[in-house]
């Protein structure tokens, strides 16, 4: 007998005994079928109370005692008038009756409380995890939550490739053995419970349930806690658990799956647009050297001598143009690898310098004007590599502003930063170009200006290597501003 | 007498645009296809200047300067690829006098071609006045005038300007220019010389952004143009 039903009988008969003590009070005055209520009475206290059991025997007993001390011959179970055995069927039928009806209404609205923080439980959990997207943030919610509710650690493993390790777990704290990693990976394998409190492998030190979806097997979940978490109720609630845990991490991998396959496909298609626009600039100056080159080769005599200088001029100017796309995709290339910079630290003035005699052909026909304070910082610097942001710059400036115009760079510091301009008085920006107009094939407006679009894309690769920034915008008065910033001592 | 250029390139195309456009020039020209053959060259014929491709089937460009530099101070000006840096100033270092990067056009290449060999024939005399652009130098006196006004330059300064001056139109590395300047224990100090380079371009260039003269080689060095 345990403790508990101990308790109960002793309730039993402290009750049985009141019930008694009321009636002998009561038997002078009330007549003898009537303090059958009294007893009637107490075993509706009693099934109220207690299990249904008990109120059996409660109602035995509660016969018993008015037999035996309400009915005459009094304390003893004799009756002289055989009247009182149809009192006694009734009072037993009676008590019965009431004491599991009782005791089933009880136990009707017990389940419903229960099975009510059941479905609590099971949407708190739905709560909890729907604002998560991700498989292992999802485990770890879940393997908390339910620690709280079940009274116990649970740890959540997620396979990697099919292999479930107790190194890929929901919690830093590991509750169990690394030797019970076989059990979980049988019951990852088969998708059956385990462990303690089943059939198989009942002395481990965990209960072990599958993580099953709609689809797929997800993970395991381990379960350790008191003897009486084990127990049939605990585990089918932990199971229902499981299971909703599952299908929310089976949704997060098939949107996670979603994903990756949508941008599989934006960076296909992206590479798709970009050789399309690489081959078709590659192909346009081969086209015009080819041409010229077997007109030259096949009717060079019957040719005007003008004629003949145009399509020299010609080959010449679109073999450098096709130079300049190649080692402009070559710089984007090496850039996006990412590159290494060798910075020192120079005036900028020299990089300036360096950048104006490059570009001494291409500015022969307009005024440069620099503005650069003599006692600006030291800028630290791959020199290659910002001489060639600003030829780019530079470059831009040429193509789209008409010649003649004044081209101007201009640089200054606040102590954090130097800030470099490059101005000139072409057109401007149409709306929302000065944001687009650093990305990789855009061509700003494309009115007879010609290149790749890959100009200003390696002017803020390279902005961005030296950890500065870039930014174009309209000039008062008419014209583009490019702004770099490159901040003070980054990168030492 | 027409100076001879010996061409040291593998390339059948390269080769056979420099003998078009040499032999236009008025030079005479030998060639050579490897590095082995390049260098018997060298020692059987004498030329009066290599242009060498770096890229070479079967040694490396920077070995035949190496070679070539123990025995002899002949112009070499080095044929290399766009974008890297490394392999010029390598070339450089050991002793070559200028590059050119492919794709480069005949203009460039004939003008490093005639520097090359003007410097070799002629000998900076002491004690001569030297004229370029607005700037007039007095090499015994040590005083340097631009546009007519007397400027003063710091000894370093100065000690800066006649190494360039003992090579005009010559690149220069950062490591050559700290070496003949400040000597060999200050080769990592490129900063200071770039201040000193910003010093003397305020000194002597009209703007010191765009100078004419002291002009960068961006990722290698310096030259001086005088002409």
């Amino acid at each position: 007998m345990t403790r508990r039903s101990a308790s109960d009988f002793g309730l039993t008969l402290a009750l049985i005994g009141t019930c008694t003590l009321v009636a002998l009070s009561l038997r002078p005055y009330v007549t003898a079928t009537n303090l059958v209520m009294v007893y009637l009475l107490g075993v509706v206290a009693l099934a109220s109370r207690l299990s249904r059991q008990v109120a059996v025997i409660a109602s035995f007993l509660s016969v018993a005692a008015f037999d035996f001390f309400c009915v005459p011959p009094y304390l003893t179970f004799r009756v002289h008038d055989y009247e009182y055995l149809l009192t006694f069927a009734a009072m037993l039928a009676v008590a019965l009756v009431i004491s599991t009806q009782t005791a089933r209404i009880r136990e009707q609205a017990a389940t419903a409380a229960r099975g009510e923080s059941r479905s609590q439980t099971l949407y708190h959990l739905s709560r909890r995890l729907a604002g998560q997207d991700r498989a292992f943030d999802m485990a770890r919610i879940a393997a908390e939550y339910a620690a709280e509710v079940f009274q116990g650690c649970v740890v959540i493993f997620l396979p990697e490739e099919g292999k479930i390790s107790f190194a890929q777990r929901s919690s830093d704290h590991l509750p169990i053995s690394r030797g019970e990693e076989p059990v979980a990976q049988w019951v990852f394998d088969h998708g059956e419970k385990a462990g303690r409190g089943t059939d198989r492998q009942g002395d481990s030190a965990a209960l072990y349930l599958p993580l099953i979806g709609a689809r797929e097997k997800v993970g395991v979940l381990a379960f350790v806690g008191d003897d009486e978490a084990y127990a049939g109720d605990q585990t089918n609630l932990l199971e229902l658990y499981a299971h909703q845990t599952a299908t929310a991490i089976e949704s997060a991998h098939s949107q996670y799956a979603a994903e990756a396959a949508r941008i599989q496909m934006q960076t296909e298609q992206m590479r798709s647009s970009l050789l399309s626009a690489v081959s078709h600039d590659l192909r346009t100056p081969l086209a015009s050297i080819t041409g010229a080159a077997s007109t030259l080769r096949s009717q060079g005599e019957k040719l005007l001598p003008e004629t003949r200088q145009e399509l020299l001029e010609s080959i010449a100017e679109e073999a450098e143009r096709l130079g300049r796309l190649v080692s402009n995709l070559l710089d984007m290339t090496r850039l996006e690898s990412g590159v290494e910079l060798r910075r020192d630290l120079y005036p900028l003035e020299e990089i300036v310098g360096a950048a104006l005699q490059r570009m001494e052909r291409q500015l022969a026909h307009r005024p440069v004007i620099t503005r650069l304070p003599e006692h600006l910082p030291l800028i630290s610097v791959d020199d290659v590599l910002f001489g060639q942001l600003l030829v780019n710059l530079l470059e831009n400036a040429t193509k789209y502003s008409p010649e003649g115009t004044p081209i101007e760079i201009e640089a200054s510091s606040d102590g954090d930063a130097v800030t470099m301009d490059v101005l000139d008085r072409g057109p401007g920006f149409a709306a929302l170009d000065e944001q687009r107009i650093f990305e990789k094939f855009y061509r700003g407006r494309s009115d007879g200006a010609r290149g790749a679009g890959l100009g200003l894309a390696i002017c803020r690769a390279i902005v961005q290597a030296h950890r500065g920034t870039i930014e174009a915008f309209n000039r008062t008065g008419g014209g583009a501003v490019f702004r770099v910033r490159l901040p003070l001592e980054s990168g030492r | 007498m027409k100076p001879y250029i010996l061409i040291i390139e593998d390339d059948p195309q390269i080769r056979r645009f420099l003998r078009a456009t040499l032999t236009a020039e008025g030079y005479l020209y030998y060639e050579a296809v490897t590095a082995a053959d390049g260098l018997n060259q060298v020692d059987a014929r004498r030329p009066d200047l290599i242009l060498l491709d770096l890229g070479l089937p079967d040694r490396d460009g920077l070995e035949v300067i190496r070679r070539v530099r123990e025995s002899s101070q002949m112009p070499i000006v080095v044929l290399s690829a766009r974008g890297e840096e490394k392999d010029k100033i390598a070339a450089l270092d050991l002793g070559a006098d200028d590059y050119v990067a492919k794709p480069f056009g005949v203009g460039e290449l004939l003008a490093r071609i005639r520097a090359a060999l003007r410097r070799s024939s002629a000998v900076t005399a002491d004690g001569t006045v030297l004229h370029f652009g607005r700037i007039e130098i007095d090499l015994e006196k040590r005083v340097v005038k631009v546009a007519g006004e007397e400027v003063h330059l710091t000894p370093n300064e100065y000690r800066l300007l006649q190494v360039f001056l003992r090579y005009p139109g010559k690149v220069l590395t950062q490591r050559q220019l700290l070496n003949e300047v400040w000597g060999p224990n200050h080769l990592d100090q490129a900063q200071y010389l770039r201040v000193y380079i910003a010093q003397l371009r305020r000194k002597l260039e009209a703007d010191p952004a765009r100078p004419k003269h002291l002009q960068t080689e961006p990722g290698i060095g310096y030259r001086l143009v005088i002409d």
